[in-house]
């Protein structure tokens, strides 16, 4: 369990990362450009490190479904979804959103073993630790809101 | 109500994201899943690209070197995600990814990392991650 819990907070911390660096990318040029350049280097790395760990087993496509290959739909969607909500409300209302959906989605996807997952029943415990983390997020973002206003009366 | 529903689509679509990966790598393979859907997306993009006539790439000369390569991470993101997914679900995955995000974005804040303006650290932030712990680890007894 442990194992799995440090590669979620590996990955975690590169998509804080990779926000930060993609949106700096995003202040010059604009939302469709970055999405290319963002989705070409994810493949690029995916591609190298595929062929460095698997060799020519990397081609080797042997169970592959249709849908799979509609699979980057996906990615296209986060990008413009999250950039337009964005665009539309404050950061933190949009940012406190968008985590509160992820974690909602994901209780909903693992209750009824959505795709192949082991359903993990819906009991009073899930809910007590979605709602504690949603509560969470929500005092950790509104009050940074208000930190960063005074700071910009301040200066 | 469009941002709120943006929003809420853009999280829906991020936890679809992991789990689709996770499925597709239990078939073919979490490398082959992370190349296949990086690389469909980046057609679609320079699809979508070419058709709304956006031309800002020429803007990425202005943009400092290092944060243009954000995109590789997902490599590591998508096979970190998948197999923690295998491992423990995609409720305390996404629950611990969380954390880590907010961590990474606190500490850019509170450090000035990246050209953002510091911010000081205040007792709410320590409290709301305090929170995401303590939940995380009723989602995990």
């Amino acid at each position: 369990m442990l194992l799995g819990i440090i590669f979620a907070l590996i990955a975690g911390s590169l998509v804080g990362l990779q926000n930060i660096f993609n949106s700096k990318v995003n202040e010059h040029a604009g939302s469709w450009a970055t999405n290319v350049l963002v989705l070409g280097l994810g493949f690029l790395a995916s591609f190298t490190l595929g062929l460095l760990f698997e060799g020519k087993q990397l081609f080797r496509l042997h169970h592959m479904q249709t849908w799979y290959w509609f699979s980057g739909v996906i990615g296209v969607g986060v990008v413009t979804c999250v950039v337009q909500g964005l665009k539309r409300l404050s950061p933190t209302i949009a940012i406190s959103i968008v985590l509160a959906s992820q974690l909602g989605f994901a209780l909903f996807l693992d209750s009824i073993g959505a795709m192949g997952l082991k359903p993990v029943p819906f009991t009073l415990k899930e809910l007590l630790g979605v709602l504690i983390i949603i509560g969470g997020i929500l005092v950790f973002k509104f009050s940074g809101q208000q930190e960063s206003q005074q700071s910009e009366k301040a200066s | 109500m469009k941002g709120i529903l943006f929003a809420l689509f853009g999280g829906i679509f991020i936890t679809l994201q992991g789990v689709a990966n996770s499925r597709i790598s239990q078939d073919i393979g979490t490398w082959q899943a992370a190349t296949i859907t990086q690389m469909t997306g980046f057609i679609l993009a320079v699809v979508l690209m070419v058709s709304f006539r956006d031309r800002t790439w020429q803007n990425f000369k202005r943009v400092k070197p290092m944060y243009l390569f954000g995109g590789t991470f997902a490599a590591v993101v998508i096979f970190s995600n998948v197999t923690a997914i295998h491992k423990v679900g995609v409720t305390l995955t996404i629950s611990a990814l969380l954390i880590a995000q907010l961590s990474v974005a606190f500490l850019t804040d509170t450090c000035g990392w990246f050209g953002v303006t510091k911010q000081r650290m205040r007792l709410p932030q320590f409290i709301g991650i305090g929170m995401m712990v303590a939940g995380v680890l009723i989602l995990s007894m």
